[in-house]
């Protein structure tokens, strides 16, 4: 029995490494249980995009084995986590979002929210969520700032919001007062997030 | 009895002779010119649903995704090479190598155009060497041992 679950996995991998070529470029260890994993995420309807960049990510930068797979496993884990909070329907570009929202400490409720206040997609207001924990902000905070601005402001307000977030921290303020103070501000108008993101000029901008 | 069952059923079929008139009397009705203020409407009516057909085609047609091109900086005084690698270019060190903006310039820099979504990246220094760009978020922890950033492009 456990032969045949053996194969049965084997030949799905194989498959899948001939489907998807640029898994040819992992380590052998690595190739069959990160093409299941793939093959396993598309059967569910899950975006497989970026799990092969992860393990791509992690062969280009020389991890072992085990640790890629360990990271395909739990991005995977992420999207599904990301795909019940924020339902069936979601755009992959979003659950790539929630599932880094998800990682950086967001919890399924703040996404559910976020998908009930917010009418328009919600690639930006997660990532931006994701991004402002990643830059220290506690992920309570940032989660209730995102959660006052989403309903109402576009998503290049967003990004300049967690710009102004990080402007004040590398200026010294405390992650979650500068996020709770930027949030606070431009929800009663006393910062417009709008005048610097309607500067933008033809030429490349930088992250 | 079957005598005259055969018999009424042998009897030819009484047709009105009126009734042809009556039937082409309602054919040339139908075929009537429309009343003159639905004349005057008729061309209206038509282009109105060919702009309709047209709004479907363009309204229903998928819209190419915004392409925006993002500048990469990196300020490596040291390096001989440098390299931009990330969901971007499959992670792939040759494909993105980084320019200096003067000859022998410590600044690095590449311009990439980039479609909706986020991405991991990382520069590459010197063929060795992993760093997270300082101007950009910093992406969870992947175990992989080496920092990478983060950044978003917005469909809007």
């Amino acid at each position: 029995m456990k032969l045949a679950a053996l194969f049965v996995a084997l030949t799905l991998a194989t498959r899948v490494a001939a489907q998807e070529p640029r898994l040819e470029r992992l380590d052998s260890a690595a190739r069959a249980p990160v093409a299941a994993l793939i093959d396993s995420a598309r059967v569910t309807g899950l975006p497989a995009e970026p799990l092969i960049q992860r393990a791509l990510e992690g062969t280009t930068k020389g991890a072992p084995a085990g640790r890629v797979v360990a990271a395909v496993r739990r991005l995977a884990a992420d999207l599904g986590r990301a795909r019940e909070a924020l339902g069936l329907s979601t755009a992959p570009l979003e659950l790539e979002a929630g599932a880094a929202a998800l990682r950086a400490g967001a919890s399924p409720a703040v996404l559910t929210q976020l998908r009930r206040a917010r009418h328009q997609p919600l690639m930006v207001p997660l990532a931006v969520l994701a991004d402002l924990v990643a830059s220290g902000v506690p992920p309570d905070s940032a989660a209730a700032a995102v959660l006052v601005l989403a309903g109402s402001v576009r998503d290049a307000d967003l990004v300049e919001f967690r710009r102004a977030v990080e402007r004040d921290i590398a200026l010294g303020a405390s992650p979650a007062g500068a996020a709770t103070g930027v949030a606070r501000d431009a929800a009663l108008g006393v910062t417009d997030l709008n005048s610097s993101a309607r500067t933008g000029s033809a030429r490349p901008r930088r992250p | 009895m079957f005598d005259r069952i055969v018999a009424h059923l042998r009897e030819p079929v009484r047709i009105d002779p009126a009734l042809d008139e009556r039937v082409m009397a309602e054919i040339a009705a139908l075929r009537a010119p429309a009343p003159a203020l639905l004349r005057r409407f008729l061309p209206l009516a038509g282009l109105a649903a060919a702009a309709a057909v047209l709004a479907v085609v363009f309204v229903a047609r998928p819209r190419a995704p915004t392409i925006r091109e993002l500048q990469f900086v990196l300020v490596a005084p040291q390096a001989a090479t440098v390299s931009l690698v990330g969901d971007f270019n499959d992670w792939d060190a040759a494909r993105t190598p980084m320019r200096p903006l003067r000859s022998d310039g410590p600044v690095w820099s590449a311009v990439v155009p980039l479609a909706p979504g986020r991405y991991h990246y990382a520069f590459l220094v010197n063929g060795s060497r992993w760093l997270a760009d300082p101007a950009a978020p910093t992406a969870s922890d992947d175990g992989f041992g080496t920092p990478s950033s983060v950044v978003t492009v917005s469909g809007t």
